[in-house]
């Protein structure tokens, strides 16, 4: 597999080389030498901790807590059931009566009350927090169709890397100054970020798990998904679909820039991209409409 | 055992050593799986013979290959022959008082089909270009010959088509037998739950089975006669076919499925806990009720699996309703089956073990799905082995579970010896244990945002310090491994030198315990029994007072006497035996 790195990300954090070098002692052991280490270890993360990838999304800390909602009434619902079961096998066990009968009118009523009660709290919980995330979030594109200082990209899936398509100064897909990168993700700061996700291949999934994000990339269609950094630093893009052998090797990173090194960045790489640029390579010409809200 | 008999339980025996079979390779995939996340790329001991290239270490092909037949095996060719095949053919036309099977030929061509189709799985594993690879669930495009040129893949994907044929064909035999074979007086309501829950089931396979055989069959035509149902075009640029469509009938059946293998799971645990709490089920149509709920709602969630697909805000938001409603039967259900251990006289028994074990993960499973059915939480946690825990936990673990409390309970009456009680505590208690310690482990690691179906998990920075809890949860999988040889040296004990089991010895009322022999006779009953009363008629106090016994038998009468004692009209407060062995009180009855 070719893991065609555009320009590697020149990035401080534990820096091993990206080389070609290969040369495990058995070819055949799939051993990666070239450890793609560009993203910051997560070293305050010791195995036994519980908890998810750090946050560095302007808008994750919702689901965060959302989830650290439902994560105790779980761990409630778990205690009452488990420790009821043991407690009545312990209390119970061998006892001299049984009761005769399959529950009372008031035993019963009791059951679906119980159950009725938990399912509204936590249920209810789940869903109305869930509500209002997807509400100003997750599908309120919206917000970065009306902020001017919008980032849009467009991601292309590939079997196994992540080509991404970036405008360029003139703002606009399909033209000379269009940056292209391969697993190589760069966003400004405190802008929110509009991506367009497609697939050229099967179906593949698009994650940033410190962004909590998540989309599949299909085939046949133009997925769109938004996020915004909410601090600088570096961190990977995963593929959580099966998406074949090297399925595992599916991995970018992706840079949070301040707006100013990200703009710098972005006007150097358009004026390779324009140097280099062949209007004849009808296969690297692509983008795709965007589809306003 | 003649593979020719269309006698149930020579069927139901065939399914038996079917599926052990099946579950031992699924087993033993499972282990490679765990084997390559606690030491990736490392020699796994014994398997040099099968990949001689790389001295038995996993390379990713062969990694994507082992996942992909685990799935597959494991649900189509172990844990739903094992209910439905085994238990079911086995228990549901006994329990119900019929001579057998409503289509005793169709179920003999069931299982036909089934054996044909994992005779085609295990000669995937041999062909060229090796066995499917796809995941078990074939997304399409990456299951067509574009990107899954192999033989295995059709093979495989013909063998999914065979079990799902073969689990048509029980469903619609299992649905005309209880509908229309019930012994005389054998009323719903005195049903026992393991029937109820083999019945619902056996609705939903004759419902959802045929969109699997849909999806399974263009799929094979895309694979062998070049159409493209479910090919797009170059992105958005194509016509044709919509690999979406596939997931949308792929999981139209998958989501019943899991209801598929927990429902007789649950009727099981039912009877299980009534039987050995020695008292009637808490609320029995309640419990009733709910299944019914869970099978007509569980067509109606499916596509909470999509809701990372960019599917329409408008559908997202449905499902999410949908989803997280059918947790309230659920609950209602669950919180029945402790209301039963409640006050009663429990016997810790292998089959109760088992039922309480199965109880127990399935608790833990179903809790921690309730976060993947709300839209936002399910965004980080989707693809993660958070998914992967809490459906093995439900049925996985919670199916198998059940399936040895089948196992247990009903051996005596399959093969006339008891399994030795001490190995079978022993065995469901370390596997309940260890099923907690490995799938809870995936639970953290998944929570950690540790993704499905990584063949090293550890290329990315941010799993790199998961290997340790990899390592441990791997090392409770190896002793879960051990741990079934407990079940494998009981099995060939009991077989060879068991103790000959009493007519009834867990002392229940239900029909294939007191009015057939063990093992029963080809046509069960002569004559058919005449039903007088529903499954849990335990500890009544006439009943108690009369027979010095605290059961009686669906079928079997009270002396007159008793029936005719004054004291009987005194107990006002529902224990007449008259509906369901269930109390008749207030206004319910």
């Amino acid at each position: 597999m070719s893991e065609a790195t555009g320009s590697a990300p020149p990035t401080g954090a534990a820096a091993s080389p990206v080389t070609s070098g290969r040369e495990a002692d058995s070819a055949l052991l799939p051993v990666d030498v070239e450890r793609p280490s560009a993203a910051t270890p997560d070293t305050s993360r010791g195995a036994w901790t519980l908890s998810l990838p750090e946050d560095a999304s302007a808008h994750g800390h919702r689901i965060d807590t959302l989830l650290a909602w439902s994560h105790r009434f779980e761990l409630m619902l778990v205690v009452v059931a488990l420790g009821w079961m043991v407690l009545a096998a312990w209390r119970f066990h061998q006892a001299k009566r049984a009761a005769p009968d399959g529950g009372t009118r008031r035993s019963r009523a009791w059951v679906l009350g119980l159950a009725l009660g938990a399912f509204a709290v936590v249920d209810g919980t789940l869903l109305l927090g869930s509500e209002g995330y997807l509400r100003d979030v997750l599908w309120n594109f919206h917000v970065p169709a009306a902020d001017a200082r919008t980032v849009r990209i467009e991601v292309n899936a590939h079997q196994w890397s992540w080509e991404a398509r970036y405008a360029g100064e003139d703002g606009r897909f399909g033209t000379p100054d269009d940056v292209v990168t391969w697993n190589d993700l760069r966003v400004p700061v405190g802008a929110p970020v509009w991506v367009q996700l497609v697939s050229t291949d099967v179906v593949h999934g698009f994650s940033l798990p410190h962004f909590r994000v998540k989309l599949d990339a299909i085939p046949g269609r133009v997925n769109q998904t938004w996020f915004q950094a909410a601090r600088e630093g570096t961190w990977e893009v995963a593929c959580y679909q099966h998406c074949g052998t090297s399925h595992y090797r599916m991995r970018g990173v992706l840079q949070a820039m301040s707006p100013e090194s990200y703009a710098s960045w972005l006007r150097e790489a358009g004026r390779q991209a324009e140097q280099s640029f062949d209007a004849d390579d009808s296969a690297a010409q692509w983008g795709w409409e965007w589809k306003a809200p | 055992m003649s593979l020719f008999s269309s006698d149930h339980k020579a069927v139901a025996r065939g399914y038996l050593w079917g599926g052990l079979g099946f579950l031992l390779l699924g087993g033993l995939l499972a282990l490679i799986i765990r084997w390559q996340w606690a030491w990736p790329g490392q020699p796994v001991p014994g398997l040099a013979w099968a990949l001689p290239e790389s001295r038995g270490a996993l390379t990713p092909p062969a990694y994507t290959a082992v996942f992909t037949m685990h799935g597959l095996i494991m649900i189509f060719f172990a844990v739903t022959p094992l209910l439905f095949g085994a238990l079911g053919h086995f228990v549901l036309p006994l329990a119900i008082g019929a001579r057998g099977l409503a289509f005793p030929r169709l179920s003999v061509l069931g299982f036909g089909l089934y054996a044909l189709g994992g005779a085609l799985v295990l000669a995937s594993f041999v062909v060229r270009l090796g066995p499917a690879s796809a995941g078990w669930t074939a997304y399409p495009p990456l299951s067509t010959p574009a990107f899954t040129p192999g033989l295995g893949q059709t093979l495989v994907t013909v063998a999914v088509l065979c079990a799902a044929a073969s689990a048509f064909l029980y469903g619609l035999n299992f649905v005309v037998t209880v509908v229309r074979c019930r012994a005389p007086g054998m009323t719903w309501g005195r049903l026992p739950l393991t029937v109820w829950g083999l019945f619902f089931a056996s609705v939903l396979n004759v419902l959802f089975v045929p969109v699997l055989a849909a999806a399974t069959s263009l799929l094979l035509m895309d694979r062998l006669l070049g159409t493209q149902f479910f090919i797009a075009g170059a992105a958005a640029v194509g016509g044709g076919g919509d690999p979406v469509v596939y997931q949308h009938l792929f999981w139209l059946f998958g989501h019943p499925e899991v209801y598929i293998l927990i429902l007789p799971a649950w009727g099981m645990v039912g009877d299980f806990v009534a039987f050995f709490s020695r008292k009637p089920a808490h609320g029995y149509r309640l419990t009733a009720g709910a299944m019914g709920t869970v099978t007509a709602l569980s067509g109606l969630v499916y596509a909470h699996h999509l809701f990372t697909s960019g599917m329409s805000p408008l559908l997202g938001r449905t499902f999410m309703v949908l989803t997280l409603l059918i947790s309230l039967p659920a609950e209602v259900m669950y919180l029945n089956w402790l209301m039963t251990l409640w006050r009663g006289s429990v016997r810790l028994t292998a089959p109760m073990l088992a039922a309480l074990g199965s109880m127990g993960v399935f608790g833990l499973g179903g809790i921690t799905g309730l976060s993947l059915g709300a839209v936002a939480t399910d965004v980080p946690l989707h693809g993660t082995l958070w998914v992967v825990g809490h459906f093995h936990l439900t049925m996985g673990a919670a199916s198998f579970l059940a399936v040895f409390a089948g196992l247990y309970f009903w051996f005596p009456k399959m093969f006339g010896r008891a399994m030795h009680e001490g190995l079978a505590k022993a065995h469901v208690v370390s596997s309940a244990v260890l099923f907690v310690g490995v799938f809870g482990g995936q639970l953290a690691a998944g929570y950690a945002g540790q993704l499905r179906r990584l063949y090293d998990p550890y290329q990315y920075t941010y799993l790199k310090h998961l290997l340790p809890l990899n390592q441990w949860t791997s090392a409770c999988a190896f002793l879960l491994g051990a741990a079934q040889v407990l079940f494998v040296v009981n099995l060939v004990w009991t077989l060879r030198r068991g103790r000959v089991a009493g007519p009834n010895p867990w002392k229940v009322g239900t029909l294939e315990w007191t009015c057939a022999p063990s093992p029963p006779p080809a046509g069960n009953y002569d004559p058919v029994p005449v039903v007088l009363r529903g499954p849990h008629a335990l500890s009544q106090p006439e009943v108690l007072e009369v027979l010095g016994k605290d059961w009686i038998g669906q079928a079997e009468t009270l002396p007159d006497a008793a029936v005719d004692a004054p004291a009987l009209d005194d107990t006002g407060d529902g224990r007449s035996l008259g509906v369901g062995g269930v109390a008749t009180s207030g206004g319910v009855a």
